[in-house]
């Protein structure tokens, strides 16, 4: 890649299941807030941020361009801003497009999501699907997850132990996350207990519902340096959309996450995913996806992933050390939030989860119904 | 002491706005053909693929295929399910509910709809089914109003590996009659007077006529082979220590209980147990059996 790009400062909320006495704007001033106090940036035209950029949902917004009143709290009053809709990651995507043109050196990034505010975060989904064909049916991303996760443990021989597994994990390494101070860990009786949602999805096996906002700070690497000592550089990004209807796609093949993460290595100079990183932070929204998207990263053989999860895979591999999305974050932030952990882990701020001497890092974000579309994004500290 | 959530005030709102969307040419047709009880495809020649829901260009070689429509059965094929279990205000069925994904007939691309006529726990990859048509029209894909399990099998099969849980048990009573004897006699080929001259079975331990051994034992069959597991059982082994004799007149209870799963093989070990009216253990063993697999889909 051309210019370097860096992440010089993350800041995230908690993330909890109604933040009913904040508004959304309120928790995106509180990120705001904390990156501009870690950099001491401002918004001068001369050598301020020069483009902030939005990452919100309006369905859950309740309000349509749901960034233009909040422009004061995004840092973007009177000045460029940008809203990314689709997932988290794309922001960080964008931020990147406009260092490397040479358009602006400094970007700000602030995603913010409250799910609590819709009756139910399936009414929010179900509205993704087109009004002829799917959303008649009734089908939301839930459902969507449970087709996806039936032919997935048909491929793969995951069972519902091993999904127990999975959350037990999540759960525990989230007692080490302060950003998720709700989430209490839980026993695999209780998971395989858990009733059922969209077989084989049970309650457990879902993402909690959960509020919270995160942002990060983007320079070209001559600002990196005057803003960080730890600049965490953005070696790789590569995303893929798969085709919208189920049907037309093999659900269990991880078609998206393959491209997406072979355009993410090719850029980062990534020949064996195996060996590249010291931590990974994937956007498990359902537990069976955690080691359904670890096969699409290559990490593991392709139907392999029950195989990669009795053998230790998810440790070994330091997958998802803050507990992941299986702890809760807003849907559209997931791969904001994977992007900033990671950020946190190379520059060892990650505490009590810090992975020892982390250099390289994978973060990844998904959205659309079961994983239409994927990003992933490669870190390296210096 | 005042605290951050005093006198804090929430708002009750609600996005409701009423749409008209166009369906396009091409999903017009469509519509219009399943409105009157046709399920129609667009196929691309070329690739050789049929699409439901039709689109106008082939998704992967991008010819235009919109006047290529090819009649579909009204049958198809499932190729993917998942119980929905929770309720919200959009769903069209009440939960739990089958929601699949169903390959028409002549078609490639599954379509996702509701999947009836067949239990949850019976509900299987690659079950055949028929649309089944709404009485009213919507001009939507809910003119199909679901689709239906066109399999009728014909004989409901035991209990499957899966189904089976150590600690289930079930019998079979008869009593045995002279007439049985006798005929098992036949049967067998048995014909020892121990079983058929009273007079010989005098100068026996019993002092009386006793049923050959294997005739009470055989009243374990009907339990593996027709109750438990039941129909589709193989027997692999059955063992059988006789305990006690059994009288003409005896009334006999055969009883079998799942006492071991065997994951690896995928077979069950059954308890067996033969006792008499009076409570007395006639026999004991063991039977390893092999219980049904999941209805084949030609039944």
């Amino acid at each position: 890649m051309g210019n370097r790009v860096a992440i010089c400062a993350v800041a995230q909320t908690t993330y909890e299941r109604d933040k009913w006495q904040h508004r959304f704007q309120g928790m995106a001033l509180e990120v705001l807030e904390s990156l501009l106090k870690q950099t001491g940036l401002g918004f001068s035209e001369k050598n301020g941020i020069g483009m902030s950029i939005s990452v919100s949902d309006d369905i859950f917004d309740a309000r349509t361009i749901s960034d233009n009143a909040m422009t004061d709290v995004l840092g973007a009053h009177l000045r460029c801003e940008e809203k990314v809709a689709q997932e988290g990651a794309q922001a960080v995507y964008y931020g990147l497009a406009a260092i490397m043109s040479g358009h602006t050196d400094l970007v700000l990034i602030i995603g913010h999501c409250k799910e609590s505010q819709a009756k139910s975060r399936n009414m929010v989904t179900h509205l993704a699907f087109d009004p002829f064909y799917t959303r008649p049916v009734g089908m939301d991303f839930c459902v969507a997850a449970g087709l996806q996760a039936q032919a997935y443990a048909e491929k793969s021989g995951i069972l519902d132990e091993h999904l127990a597994d999975v959350v037990v994990r999540a759960r525990c390494n989230a007692a080490n996350n302060p950003f998720t101070p709700e989430i209490k860990p839980v026993s695999k009786e209780e998971v395989l207990k858990s009733p059922m949602l969209a077989d084989p999805i049970r309650q457990l096996h879902a993402y909690p519902v959960s509020d919270g906002a995160v942002g990060m700070v983007l320079a070209s690497e001559e600002r990196a340096r005057e803003i960080t000592k730890n600049p965490v550089w953005i070696k790789g990004v590569g995303n893929c959309m798969d085709r919208f209807f189920l049907g037309d796609r093999d659900l269990a093949s991880n078609f998206a996450l393959k491209k997406a993460a072979q355009r993410a290595y090719d850029r980062a100079g990534i020949k064996n995913p195996r060996s590249a990183f010291d931590v990974i932070e994937i956007s498990d929204q359902y537990a069976y996806q955690n080691p359904m998207w670890i096969e699409g990263l290559g990490i593991c053989d392709e139907g392999k992933g029950a195989k990669w999860l009795e053998s230790g895979g998810p440790d070994k591999f330091k997958v998802n050390p803050s507990g992941g999305m299986l702890a809760g974050n807003p849907l559209i932030l997931g791969g904001l939030v994977r992007s900033a952990e990671a950020a946190l882990q190379l520059t060892g701020q990650a505490g009590e989860r810090q992975v020892k001497d982390a250099k390289t890092a994978l973060a990844h974000g998904v959205m659309g119904p079961a994983g239409q579309f994927h990003s992933v994004i490669i870190l390296e500290r210096d | 002491m005042q605290s951050v959530k005093d006198d804090c005030f929430i708002v009750e709102g609600k996005l409701a706005l009423p749409y008209q969307y166009f369906a396009g040419r091409t999903g017009s047709r469509f519509l219009i053909s399943l409105r009157d009880k046709k399920i129609m495809g667009l196929k691309c020649d070329k690739c050789n693929r049929v699409f439901v829901p039709p689109r106008t260009l082939c998704e992967q070689c991008f010819s235009n295929i919109s006047e290529n429509w090819v009649e579909l059965k009204n049958k198809g094929i499932v190729t993917g399910f998942t119980i929905v279990r929770y309720e919200e205000p959009y769903q069209t069925a009440k939960p739990p509910y089958i929601l699949a994904l169903i390959k028409i007939s002549g078609s490639d691309t599954p379509i996702a709809h509701i999947v009836k006529g067949i239990p949850l726990s019976k509900m299987r990859t690659g079950l055949k089914v028929k649309a089944v048509f709404a009485k009213k029209s919507t001009s939507t894909i809910m003119d199909i109003d679901h689709f239906r399990s066109d399999e009728k099998p014909k004989f409901e099969l035991g209990f499957t590996y899966d189904e089976l849980e150590v600690g289930m048990s079930a019998s079979f009573t008869k009593t045995i009659s002279e007439t049985d004897v006798y005929l098992f006699a036949g049967i067998s080929g048995d014909f020892n007077p121990m079983h058929l001259n009273e007079e010989f079975a005098k100068a026996t331990p019993f002092g009386t006529r006793i049923a050959h051994g294997a005739l009470p034992q055989s009243l374990i069959a009907p339990v593996l082979g027709m109750k438990l597991p039941g129909l589709g059982t193989v027997a692999l082994e059955i063992t059988c220590r006789f305990k006690a004799p059994t009288y003409f007149g005896d009334t006999i209870t055969a009883t079998g209980e799942v006492s071991e799963k065997i994951e690896k093989k995928r077979w069950v070990r059954m308890a067996l147990t033969w006792t008499n009216q009076k409570g007395e253990i006639v026999a004991e063993g063991s039977a390893l059996v092999m219980p049904p697999a999941p209805m084949p889909q030609e039944m």
